[in-house]
């Protein structure tokens, strides 16, 4: 597997695809869809997908390829070597979403998150096996939030194809076990061999799995903390071990979107309060003798200064 | 201002982001520095900063960009402060203005130098050093020369007059940058495309002088107002509904408040505020079945059958 397009620059997304073979032009085909990395604070997110013609089926259970989980990282290897040598009648795509992409996602004004992130990749696969010529026919999925509702969002969007939406669809259906470990494979490597854009000098790459609750993950996320920068793009930012090691470790930063209720929101917004309507009037006379700057400097935000 | 949430309290800065013209900076002509100094505001009769030039030559005010959440990135350092201060060019007559009236006021020719003098500021001898102050005067005041000696005495006159000329060239200014004055225009930003024959000249002329008026006193604005013939407007504070107290009076009770003005279509409709999290969750109540709180507020009439 060749990650080269997604180093180039891992700050972005990126498709990575087979060749489609010309059986599943013209035979009616199967795919199945999976994800890797979902949980982790590091390293990016990879959707994969895999198809073949619904024939060839038993050939792919001959291949023993079974849920990525249940196996160690080098029969995950062979594995996909084994997809690879069938390339008559399998294909494969990838989508990486880094991590920069992940946390710019979640973290925008109008909130992206991680479940329609998902939703809109694995969408994106199955149409770009479509725009490839595949005759799809059937599509497993391993579920994302509640089973039904996706199976219901995606049968709609893909009339004409049965969609099943399981949980656990990578032990149950090989095309998704297949497309497991497609992804699976894709993310270990593009967090092994990362490649930080960030000027960091030798870089500890002893951060474990990635995962929130790895203590190794946990002293290298310390380890690398900018106390005004917080993380490399290598982070999700959008994590909340990320987030609170910011909060806690670093300066705080306001953004003008910042959730503010209450009185201070209230103050901000220079609001009067209600008791101020029911004191003597001296209180209005006085508003009435500060100069009020003319709306040139207002409108600009400009304003005199006493001292610097 | 407004208060800022949870903000450490803002340290000293050690630098600032300055926008200033090169005359500002230039100390080649001239061996001392250009210096920050506190003169009194015309407009406010409180402090404020100005700048004046290597060898007080030139006077600058300056003026900050101000608003939340901006911070500035400078080389290798942040700086919390995201402030941007603006030095330009000033004309020092307007500092000079107030010291001369206020001594117009004995009527007598005066040496100016004995004029401009403030105890709480006293920087403000040095405005007399600006190249165009000695040489300008004659536009605010009437001149007396005695051997080699001037003496100077305020003149109302003059001064409208030289404050007019300044509302008209701000008038021509305005119009070359595009700026809408119009009273429909909230926004800086916005520019209406039929700019030209939008704006009729008294929208001009007021918004002028309304930013002159930012570097004279209230009286003396006024005084303008009426110098360019321009009515005054009724204050928005005056608009306001009368306070609701009344004496207890003999004559019969009339409506003390008119709602109808209301109705005109300068009422600004207030956009819906965000509710909490607690107003949102209560807001998705099924409220099925469930009487209105009005209804436990009408009168009892089923307890008076009983």
């Amino acid at each position: 597997m060749d990650l080269s397009p997604f180093e180039s620059d891992n700050s972005v997304s990126c498709r990575l695809a087979s060749q489609v073979p010309d059986v599943c032009r013209t035979e009616d085909c199967c795919l199945g869809i999976d994800e890797a990395g979902r949980g982790p604070v590091l390293g990016p997110m990879v959707y994969g997908i895999c198809f073949c013609p619904v024939s060839k089926k038993e050939e792919l259970k001959g291949l023993k390829v079974a849920d990525s989980k249940t196996l160690t990282e080098e029969e995950r290897d062979n594995l996909f070597e084994k997809l690879d040598e069938a390339k008559s009648y399998v294909g494969w795509a990838l989508h990486i979403l880094s991590p920069n992409t992940i946390s710019t996602s979640m973290l925008q004004r109008t909130k992206y998150n991680l479940n329609a992130l998902s939703h809109d990749s694995a969408i994106g696969l199955v149409q770009y096996a479509l725009d490839s010529g595949v005759q799809l026919k059937e599509v497993f999925v391993d579920t994302v939030g509640p089973a039904e509702k996706y199976e219901e969002k995606l049968s709609k969007l893909f009339p004409g194809i049965e969609v099943t939406v399981r949980p656990k669809a990578d032990s149950l259906f090989p095309i998704v076990s297949a497309a497991s470990i497609c992804a699976k494979v894709a993310r270990d490597r593009a967090v092994k061999g990362w490649n930080f854009a960030e000027d960091l000098g030798e870089v500890d790459a002893d951060y474990g799995s990635g995962y929130p609750n790895d203590p190794k993950t946990k002293a290298w996320l310390l380890k690398y903390l900018d106390p005004v920068f917080g993380y490399p793009q290598f982070v999700r930012f959008s994590w909340s071990t990320a987030k609170t090691l910011m909060d806690s470790k670093g300066p705080t930063v306001h953004w003008d979107d910042d959730e503010e209720d209450g009185e201070k929101a209230a103050q901000r917004l220079n609001n009067k309060s209600m008791l101020s309507y029911f004191g003597a009037s001296a209180g209005g006379n006085a508003e009435n003798l500060t100069h009020q700057t003319h709306r040139f400097f207002t409108e600009r935000r400009l304003r005199s200064l006493d001292s610097l | 201002m407004a208060a800022k949430k949870k903000r450490a309290p803002s340290a000293e800065n050690d630098s600032w982001v300055v926008i200033a013209a090169d005359s500002a900076t230039d100390t080649q002509k001239h061996d001392s520095d250009p210096a920050f100094v506190r003169l009194r505001n015309p407009s406010t009769d409180a402090a404020s900063l100005f700048m004046l030039g290597s060898g007080d030559v030139q006077l600058y005010e300056v003026k900050a960009f101000e608003e939340d959440f901006h911070s500035w990135f400078v080389g290798q350092t942040v700086q919390r402060d995201g402030r941007l201060l603006f030095v330009t060019a000033m004309d020092p007559l307007f500092l000079i203005l107030p010291y001369l009236i206020k001594s117009g006021k004995e009527g007598k020719f005066q040496p100016v130098d004995q004029v401009v003098m403030d105890e709480e500021f006293p920087a403000c001898s040095r405005l007399l050093s600006c190249t165009r102050s000695l040489a300008s005067l004659h536009h605010i005041a009437d001149e007396k020369e005695v051997g080699k000696l001037k003496f100077h005495r305020y003149s109302g006159e003059k001064t409208m007059s030289w404050l007019k000329k300044k509302v008209e060239r701000t008038v021509a200014a305005l119009k070359k940058r595009h700026i809408s004055v119009g009273e429909g225009v909230k926004s800086s930003t916005y520019v209406r495309v039929k700019s030209e024959s939008d704006h009729n000249e008294e929208d001009y002329l007021r918004y002028a002088h309304g930013l002159i008026s930012e570097y004279i006193s209230e009286d003396l604005s006024k005084a303008l107002l009426k110098h360019l013939q321009l009515p005054e407007l009724t204050s928005p504070k005056e608009t306001e509904p009368p306070s609701k107290k009344r004496k207890l009076s003999d004559k019969p009770v009339e409506a003390g408040e008119d709602y109808t003005k209301f109705n005109s279509s300068d009422f600004i409709r207030k956009p819906p505020k965000k509710m909490t999290t607690a107003q949102k969750s209560l807001a998705k109540v099924d409220k099925t079945g469930m009487k209105p709180m009005s209804s436990f507020f009408s009168p009892k009439a089923k307890a008076g059958k009983q």
